[in-house]
């Protein structure tokens, strides 16, 4: 059970290694840990098309708000 | 990691939140709020899960980049992750990937390519006519091509519906408050309202649990009704029929109605003959209408449509039918690029699915604005098929040219192409039959109708006529009757006279005008080109088929040869005709031979100038006995004839011939009784001398010479009538119309109206029949007449020569010296010039009777003249009673002179 385990963990962190590396292909600008977040969203079912829209909204807004903060400050 | 899959998404979503941002979880709750109501209103994916297609669009992404070598990598590593089956959804993560994916050259994502693309496309489909020909081959791809999106269809139906609606959400939130539609709003069923939040909040329920959603409740669920509430939170099951419909579901649908296919809610109702909006399909009002009209264009589609795929396989329906059936398949192609276009605008718009705008994207108001144009299109489409139902040939061509006569030039432009390539296969058929003379018109589609059961003889008069109803509106009947003249012209040479010029020879402007590829030109230039080419072929065929005519088969000398022997008009052939048969014919009409007569007239040819004439027209010159009937004499049947076939038989055609004939007899009547009182006259002439030796006789000889005066004034008025009035007039008539004759038909006609002239006046027709009989009567008291005089000369030249011989006797006993007469001889001679005598007042009753009777009918003959309507008939009545003899015995004849008298002074 634990070597089973263990052997899971093994291959969800390949994966998870294939994943990155083909986010960093692709140029998604995804990190490890939002990748894994996705990865887990998705796992659920969630709708790609809408997190990808989500994502790209909230990298634009945390834009603006830097960009108004850098002017601000 | 070893935890994947305890977290509720909305955890995992803040999280995402805080990473991507770097804030914390207080300050992103604006954000994951969004993130929320995203995610929640989008749960079906719009794209199919098919992780090849995901991984082949990801390598066509890369390539698109110039790294082939990555997407080479890329390959490799998908195929790791394939062994691995630690994932569910790896088209899902894939996806998500492919959609982050950003191209380091290009910062910006397209924008707004599509409403460019169809900017460009949809002004080429609007007005595109077409000139090259294009065969219902074009039917079948354009199956191909629906059959290609039906098959799409379901998946498509089923992922369209939350595209529009992310986009648009997704601008709506950026920029701030929604600027939710009034429209959309007013419309919003509370029944539909009321279901979306339901769901809304079915999906919310775990979220409720969760810190996050604690943390922020007042600022979620403020916005969450309205937006709920406006754009539609997408149905889960797409067969939910009280779920509102999207905007972009109804684009798809309508698309499909375009094709005349039902859509999933606008479906074809049968009982209203209209496309309608599914009663039960939660819709606000103005996209309901929008899509009604829109909707009409598939009904439009669907009429013209049913049209050419009923007739498109009729072959009865002729070569006309089918160019026009053609044209509409054309028109029908430009349609379906159209809708291919549109098509693959909708498709790419689901490829990429958010990433889109709303600029670009189909709408109900783009489409109808887009479809206006296509629309006016089928609408005169539609009409037309409407118009031309049951109409084939040149009625079809008429009905479509009827719809060419409108003000609108886009319109006009429409139906003239369509009328140009309907009218080509008439022209075609114009062009053999004025060219070639041929007629090949399997359906019965031209203007000219050929009977096959007509021999060569009818050729000219019942072999070809014209269908009114087939001549096209853009050719006028004076147009149309030269056409049947030339092509009838062309066969009648070829068929009748034998003539095998090729047709090139005889109309010299065939040959430029062979190439029909003007026949569109042609139509819209009537006036010029077109008339010009129907005159020049006329012309030219008319006159070589007269030349024909004329030359070797000797049409004119052949009408002048009727005038000079069937209408008397060679006076000393007939006179010596006339000498030679008058023994012959005196006889009873039983005894009389074809073979002697014809003899005889080989005589009177020889012997007059008759001989001098061409051989071929003596040749045809013949006898002809009439039916006998008992107790009729030769005068009565003998009949001259003359023998016509060829193509001189259509001039003079049996008809013809027959009226000939009536008019020789009454002409030849009329001729004998001049014949016998120039005998009557010879007689008196003769014998005046000889009788004056007996002077009892001489108030008989006086009556009769006043009589025969008489008669003879009567005919010679009669025959300068005939002779000057009626024959010479009408044919120098008919001379100079045969001369400015331009076509057959010209000489046909003029030859009736001659015909027709001579039979009135000659008084041969139904009107005159009673003064025919009157005149009849006349001829027979003539004849009557003369076998009393040679009676009474007879008895008189016989007394008168008993009388000689009895004084011959006595000179000669004188000269014996005997006595000249013995009593018994004297008393013998007394007693028979007494019988001699006592017969005189016999013989003057009966010309006394003879006299009261002709007088009798001349005055019935005068009356019926001078109540004629024909004028030269009154002026001959006043020329044979020209001292008013007639005038003052008849008071009939005096009321009716003084009647017409006066009414000619009340018409002045």
């Amino acid at each position: 059970m634990a070597s089973g385990a263990n052997a899971n963990m093994n291959a969800v962190r390949e994966t998870m290694d294939v994943l990155l590396e083909i986010s960093r292909l692709l140029n998604t600008g995804l990190d490890m840990e939002s990748l894994s977040i996705c990865v887990r969203l998705c796992e659920q079912g969630i709708n790609p098309e809408a997190l990808s829209s989500v994502i790209k909204e909230l990298r634009k807004a945390s834009d603006s708000l830097k960009a108004s903060e850098n002017s601000t400050t | 990691m070893a935890a994947l899959d305890q977290k509720s998404p909305n955890v995992l979503l803040q999280s995402l939140c805080c990473r991507i941002t770097g804030k914390s979880e207080a300050e992103v709750a604006h954000q994951f709020q969004y993130a929320v109501r995203v995610i929640g209103s989008n749960y079906a994916p719009t794209i199919e899960r098919d992780e090849f297609l995901v991984s082949e669009k990801i390598k066509k992404e890369l390539v698109k980049q110039r790294r082939e070598a990555d997407a080479a990598l890329f390959s490799e590593l998908h195929r790791k992750l394939q062994t691995q089956g630690v994932l569910k959804h790896r088209w899902s993560v894939l996806y998500l990937l492919l959609s982050l994916c950003e191209d380091p050259r290009k910062p910006s994502p397209r924008l707004g390519s599509y409403g460019a693309l169809f900017a460009q496309a949809l002004p080429r489909d609007a007005h595109s006519t077409p000139f090259y020909c294009t065969r219902p081959q074009s039917l079948a791809l354009s199956y191909g091509d629906r059959g290609s999106g039906g098959a799409g269809a379901p998946g498509g139906l089923s992922t369209t519906v939350g595209t529009s609606g992310i986009a648009s959400l997704g601008v709506y939130s950026l920029n701030g408050p929604s600027p939710t539609p009034q429209s959309l709003l007013a419309g919003q069923p509370p029944a539909g309202g009321t279901q979306a939040l339901g769901s809304r909040l079915a999906w919310a329920l775990p979220v409720g649990s969760s810190p996050s959603c604690a943390l922020a409740p007042p600022s979620l669920r403020p916005p969450l009704g309205p937006v709920a509430l406006n754009r539609g939170v997408r149905p889960r099951r797409d067969g939910d029929p009280n779920a509102e419909v999207t905007e972009g579901a109804l684009v798809r649908d309508i698309l499909y109605v375009f094709q005349g296919i039902d859509g999933k809610y606008i479906k074809m109702s049968l009982s209203e003959n209209c496309y309608k909006m599914d009663a039960k399909v939660v819709l606000c009002k103005s996209l309901r209408d929008t899509s009604g009209r829109l909707a009409e264009l598939g009904w439009l589609h669907n009429k013209v449509r049913k049209y050419t795929d009923a007739r498109s396989l009729d072959r009865a329906f002729g070569l006309v039918g089918q160019s026009f059936c053609a044209s509409l398949h054309q028109e029908l192609k430009e349609y379906y690029r159209l809708l291919s276009v549109l098509h693959s605008q909708l498709q790419v718009e689901e490829d990429q699915g958010v990433n889109l705008t709303v600029e670009s994207s189909l709408t109900l108001k783009r489409l109808l604005v887009w479809t206006y144009d296509p629309k006016v299109r089928l609408k005169t489409l539609a009409a037309l098929v409407d118009f031309c139902q049951g109409r084939k040939g040149g009625e079809l061509a008429s009905a479509v040219h009827a719809y060419g006569k409108t003000g609108d030039p886009q319109m006009r432009a429409l139906v003239q192409h369509i009328l140009s390539l309907v009218s080509h296969p008439i022209l075609n058929f114009l062009y053999r039959w004025i060219y070639d003379g041929e007629l090949e018109d399997t359906y019965h589609e031209f203007f000219v109708a050929s009977d096959p059961n007509v021999k060569t003889d009818r050729l000219w008069h019942d072999k070809y006529s014209l269908r009114k109803s087939m001549i096209p509106s853009f050719i006028t009947m004076d147009q149309a009757h030269k056409v049947l003249l030339i092509g009838k012209s062309i066969n009648f040479l070829h068929q009748v006279c034998q003539d095998r010029t090729p047709p090139g020879r005889i109309t010299p402007a065939s040959q430029s005008t062979h190439t029909h590829k003007d026949a569109a030109e042609l139509l819209w230039d009537l006036e010029g080109v077109f008339q010009g080419k129907i005159d020049a072929a006329y012309f030219d065929t008319s006159k070589y088929l007269l030349d024909v005519l004329n030359r070797p088969y000797l049409l004119l000398e052949h009408l002048q040869a009727m005038r000079r022997y069937l209408l008397l008009g060679q006076g000393d052939f007939i006179r010596h005709l006339m000498d030679l048969l008058k023994p012959e014919l005196a006889r009873p009409a039983t005894t009389l031979y074809q073979h002697n007569l014809t003899g005889i007239l080989e005589t009177a040819v020889r012997a007059t100038n008759a001989q001098y004439d061409n051989a071929e027209i003596l040749k045809r010159l013949d006898v002809r006995l009439l039916e006998v009937s008992p107790g009729s004499t030769g005068w009565d049947v003998f009949s001259l004839d003359y023998h016509v076939d060829g193509p001189i038989a259509t001039v003079f055609t049996r008809e013809c011939m027959s009226r000939y004939l009536r008019a020789f007899n009454f002409l030849w009547r009329a001729k004998r009784m001049e014949y016998t009182l120039t005998d009557i006259w010879k007689g008196q002439m003769c014998n005046a001398k000889l009788l004056k030796t007996m002077p009892e006789l001489s108030g008989v000889l006086h009556q009769c010479h006043m009589l025969a005066s008489e008669m003879v004034h009567f005919i010679h008025q009669m025959q300068y009538y005939i002779t000057f009035e009626v024959l010479e007039c009408s044919w120098d008539e008919l001379w100079n119309k045969v001369q400015q004759a331009q076509d057959l038909d010209h000489i046909i006609s003029a030859h009736e109206v001659f015909l027709d002239t001579i039979m009135s006046r000659c008084l041969l027709d139904s009107n005159s029949r009673s003064l025919l009989n009157q005149l009849r009567a006349i001829f027979n008291q003539i004849i009557e007449f003369q076998s009393a005089q040679d009676a009474l000369y007879r008895s008189a030249l016989e007394e008168l020569s008993l009388r000689l011989q009895y004084d011959e006797q006595r000179r000669r006993r004188e000269a014996q010296g005997e006595w000249g007469v013995t009593a018994e001889q004297e008393a013998e001679e007394a007693k028979r010039v007494g019988e001699f005598q006592d017969t005189i007042p016999k013989m003057r009753s009966q010309l006394h009777i003879l006299t009261h009777y002709y007088q009798g009918i001349v005055q019935q003959f005068l009356v019926l003249l001078m109540t004629s309507p024909d004028q030269s008939l009154r002026f001959l009545s006043f020329r044979l009673d020209f001292n008013e003899h007639y005038r003052a015995r008849e008071p009939r004849l005096r009321a009716s002179l003084g009647t017409a008298r006066g009414r000619r002074s009340s018409n002045i």
